[in-house]
């Protein structure tokens, strides 16, 4: 099986895969992927070149009702994973998405269809039903598709999908074997490295003609601790818009280490005490938290819609001065960064609250196009399955001035929060919860027990007046998929160490006083 | 059916290629959604999918990949890639095809309404325009829509084996929703309901959604916290499903041979209050949580997980059960063809009691009825269950006042074994069903 995954170029495997698709009794769009195909050799090189002239025609058909703008989006995936369970290699695993989605958008309307299936006969089909929504008379002249080039965020110089998973197995044995050291009281250990590599390309009746290769790795190592009947479990990852290059055998060991360290630290853990305390939230790994809690709510649909908590606060203070948001997509590696969004409008770095005050909101075309302002570069989408819709990219707050080691000693008694995992929010009251899978007491200025089954609660306008000190050490980790309106998209998020004067922690034990 | 040769072509084909075991799992949806918001349409959206996922067994090895390229080259390249994959893992004893012994024949569920094709887009629109109409119309406060959308689809699921299994079923399914705001600034809550079934007569009546829709944004305005307190709890029928869903999970049998889950230790034990049974039975016909076979294409039964508070049985798919060594009655959930199955529930059932809701609650003097639930809930690891929650305020036995931003937390076995009473009120709208139930004490966790 030795070739098995010979390094095959991603350009390559499309050309490959797409030969086979001259059974079709017409000609397939995915034919095109081969024609002005550059050589294998040359991955940097203009990434897929569609066939314009049919997307032009697709173009046409989707507005011969009318409407003012329609749009093709093109995307082949490929999904790659392998996973190590109870001290064995449990499967390595492959998956192949592709299809095209037409958008068509008249006033407020948008009509939205979508294939797999990519004949001509069978594209010309969902261009039209993408059309019913818009009456009137054919406006569309043909387009001249203009390239738009936008700088490169990703760190990727070794695609992952060029990696023999064989390879990809020997970073799972290596941390498999460091947390099984760790601890002897570790008793199951699963590491996973997983990889997507999507080709996108968009064209609109503007003239737009966008290609994109988003790829997204991350290594994951989770790990259960079990003693006196008592079980913990914890998990540490690494991952975001990066090439196969950032990971390696000492890569794979941190990780590791660091999985060990939590579910050891967390074995002990007690119950959660349940009310109304200050919390000291780390650096780094709890920017889940302004994602939810804010973020949502300063998406540009809802800010439409005026259903969101924050849409008429626009120039407005809605936080104390020491805090302020972006959404940065053009931060180079990070899981939410992008090169152009899902309507091929360039990524952009966009301040949401600045010292306290609102400052924007996140945008896609038709949100913006509505409300007389321009896209912020955050229209997003699933797949081509999906319509674009206002979704954040990298969400963080902004470093402050206070030092980390005052943050802490200024709790008398509180709660500290190492890292945030899931949680929602209701962006019309900004209610959210989160759950916290690493958390300790605070006891005079300390940090002491650690605790089980902590959950935050509380409301985004709430949260940004309680935000008392900020300190400058600003960390943006990991991140993960939000999902919205049914559709998951990659994030990332961070902090800095800071501060929430109070907040209602969950939890399962009750002072009795 | 073309996928049905499909799937067969593609076991054919590693067969040939020498493979030990293969199954093929197809599944093709259609699907067709509108939104209204405002009175006016606002997106219109029409899918169609397909995809195949290819499992190999290889001298006890695994190999999985999926493909929505149906072309016939093709899937020849996916099904030599997939056998290809399966050298990669290492071999497990427990891995192959389930043992399909004796079944019973597959039986018709009636999943499918021809009648769902034939409705035409007028009156899809109507029915969106006249649930949002009627939910915003209904009371004074409220003031803004978030939009009403009607779905329509159909599926039909393939799966074929190296051991001769070829089974195939189609479903189709209908839904309607709307979501609304009620107050102002400040003060603003949203409010939602829907209906969906597996055929279109069976829809609920328009009016009776829509108010309800009204109802649940109006009744939550002026919504706050209150004081820390350990109280007695109510959980609403519709609340009480992600407590179960996180005690469900749970019950997975992988996690229990692994003892990675706080119930290890409890089969044919007492884990619950004696009012407890909780079964799973995906054989009802017409309802949207019932399916002929499983993720693995056996075929599905009803099954006791607990019965009067005894647990009764873990929830394994075949594989894991081959593993543990255990013989029961197995589970697989398959989440489309993307991926392999798992253990899992299928259309889960909490027993209804024989007490109404309102005389459980007219028997508190100080306490909460929960109505929405937020958060992962449980863990499954500790069983510590932590959540968001709001509902309203009990005070003597009657409902005071609206309830939000608090938090519920406790251990989940004490919470089983304190439920003192199960309402009357069951009512079976999805995949997992529970009537109302009363906890003795929980932590409810608020200001100061």
């Amino acid at each position: 099986m030795k070739e098995y995954f010979k390094p095959v170029k991603r350009r390559e495997f499309i050309k490959k895969s797409v030969a086979g698709g001259t059974v079709l009794a017409t000609a397939p769009l995915w034919k095109l992927f081969s024609y002005s195909h550059p050589p294998p050799d040359m991955a940097s090189n203009p990434p897929i070149d569609l066939d314009k002239e049919t997307l032009g025609k697709l173009l046409s058909i989707a507005l011969q009702n009318g409407g003012e703008f329609a749009e093709v989006y093109v995307e082949y995936n490929v999904s790659n994973s392998i996973g190590l369970d109870e001290n064995k290699i449990r499967a390595a695993t492959r998956g192949v998405d592709m299809g095209v989605g037409i958008r068509v958008l008249q006033g407020e309307k948008t009509g939205y269809a979508h294939t797999d299936d990519l004949g001509m006969d069978k594209l010309s089909e969902t261009a039209r039903i993408a059309g019913l929504i818009a009456s009137g008379k054919m406006k569309h002249q043909s387009v001249s598709f203009k390239e738009r080039k936008s700088p490169n965020y990703y760190l990727v110089k070794t695609s992952p999908d060029s990696i023999v998973p064989q390879d990809k197995a020997k970073l799972l044995w290596k941390a498999n074997s460091v947390v099984r050291a760790y601890d002897k009281r570790i008793t199951q250990v699963y590491a996973s490295f997983s990889d997507t590599n999507k080709s996108i390309v968009i064209a609109n009746t503007e003239g737009i003609y966008v290609t994109d290769d988003q790829t997204i790795s991350r290594l994951t190592v989770s790990a259960s601790a079990f003693e006196n009947g008592k079980r913990s479990r914890g998990y540490a990852y690494k991952g975001g818009t990066l090439g196969y290059e950032h990971y390696d055998l000492l890569a794979a060991e941190e990780l590791a280490k660091e999985a060990g360290r939590v579910v050891i630290a967390m074995l002990p853990a007690q119950d959660a005490p349940a009310g109304e305390y200050p919390i000291v939230l780390a650096k780094g790994d709890c920017g889940t938290f302004f994602h939810e809690a804010i973020g949502h709510s300063l998406e540009g649909d809802g800010a439409r819609r005026k259903s969101t908590c924050f849409w008429d606060k626009r120039g407005k203070k809605i936080a104390s001065k020491i805090v302020s948001l972006a959404d940065n997509g053009t931060i180079p590696g990070k899981r939410g960064s992008i090169n152009v969004d899902d309507e091929g409008t360039p990524s952009q770095n966009t301040t949401l609250i600045k010292d306290g005050i609102c400052t924007g909101f996140l945008y896609d075309n038709l949100n913006a196009r509505l409300m007389n302002t321009k896209s912020t570069g955050n229209g997003r989408r699933q797949s081509y399955q999906h319509y674009p819709i206002p979704r954040m990219t990298n969400t963080y707050l902004m470093a402050g001035k206070d030092d980390p080691e005052d943050i802490l000693k200024s709790v008398k008694k509180g709660i500290y929060i190492k890292s945030i995992g899931g949680g929602n929010v209701s962006p019309t009251t900004g209610r959210f919860v989160f759950s916290v899978p690493e958390g300790y007491m605070i006891e005079e200025g300390k940090i002491t027990t650690p605790l089980k089954g902590i959950q935050l609660m509380g409301n985004g306008p709430d949260v940004l007046k309680n935000i008392t000190m900020v300190g400058p050490d600003l960390e943006i980790w990991g991140g993960g998929t939000c999902g919205k309106a049914g559709q998951g998209k990659p994030v990332s998020d961070g902090n800095p160490t800071l501060k929430v004067a109070k907040i209602t922690i969950g939890g399962a034990r009750i002072r009795r006083s | 059916m073309e996928y049905q040769k499909i799937a067969e072509n593609v076991i054919k084909k590693a067969k040939n290629l020498g493979v030990d075991e293969a199954e093929a799992f197809i599944e093709s949806n259609r699907d067709f959604s509108l939104r209204v918001r405002n009175g006016d349409v606002d997106i219109v959206k029409q899918s169609s999918t397909k995809g195949i996922g290819l499992t190999i067994y290889q001298d006890n090895k695994l190999g999985f990949s999926y493909t929505s390229d149906f072309t016939s080259d093709s899937l020849e390249e996916f099904t030599k890639r997939t056998v290809q994959l399966a050298a990669v893992a290492d071999p497990k004893p427990w891995n192959g095809l389930p043992d399909y012994g004796k079944e019973e024949n597959q039986k018709d569920l009636n999943l499918w309404d021809p009648s769902i094709l034939e409705i035409v887009d007028s009156q899809k629109i109507d029915i969106a325009k006249k649930v949002e109409k009627i939910a915003l119309s209904c009371d004074k406060r409220i003031t803004n829509s978030s939009g009403a959308s009607f779905r329509d689809a159909e599926s039909e699921t393939i799966i074929a084996n190296s051991k001769g299994i070829a089974r195939s079923f189609k479903t189709t399914s209908a839904s309607f929703s709307v979501s609304v705001i009620a107050g102002e600034g400040d003060n603003m809550q949203s409010g939602g309901w829907s209906s969906s079934k597996r055929h279109f007569k069976e829809l609920e009546n328009i009016e009776e959604v829509a108010l309800e829709a009204g109802k649940r944004a109006v009744e939550k305005l002026g919504a706050k916290p209150v004081q820390t307190a350990q109280v007695p709890v109510v959980f609403d029928r519709y609340a009480a499903g992600s407590f179960w869903r996180g005690l469900l999970s749970a019950f997975n049998g992988d996690s229990v041979y692994k003892k990675t889950t706080f119930l290890s230790d409890y089969l044919n034990k007492p884990v619950a209050s004696k009012l407890i049974t909780i079964t799973d039975n995906p054989t009802i016909p017409r309802h949207v949580g019932s399916l002929p076979f499983d993720g693995e294409g056996k075929i599905t039964k009803e099954n006791t997980l607990v019965a009067d508070g005894i647990l009764k049985m873990f929830i394994y798919d075949s594989i894991t059960a081959t593993k543990a060594r255990i013989k029961v009655n197995t589970m697989a959930r398959r989440r489309g063809y993307k991926g392999t199955p798992s253990a899992g529930t299928l259309n889960t059932i909490v027993k209804n009691g024989n007490i109404s809701r309102e005389k459980i609650i007219e028997g508190i003097e100080e306490g909460f009825y929960v109505t929405g639930l937020r958060g992962s809930g449980t863990d499954t690891t500790t069983g510590t269950f932590s959540v968001g929650a709001s509902g309203f305020w009990i005070k003597n036995g009657e409902i005071a006042f609206p309830v939000d931003g608090v938090t519920l937390g406790g251990n989940t076995t004490e919470i089983l074994k304190n439920i003192e009473s199960i309402a009357n009120d069951l009512d079976m709208r999805g995949s997992l069903n529970s009537p109302s139930f009363k906890v003795s004490e929980l932590a409810v966790g608020g200001k100061r």
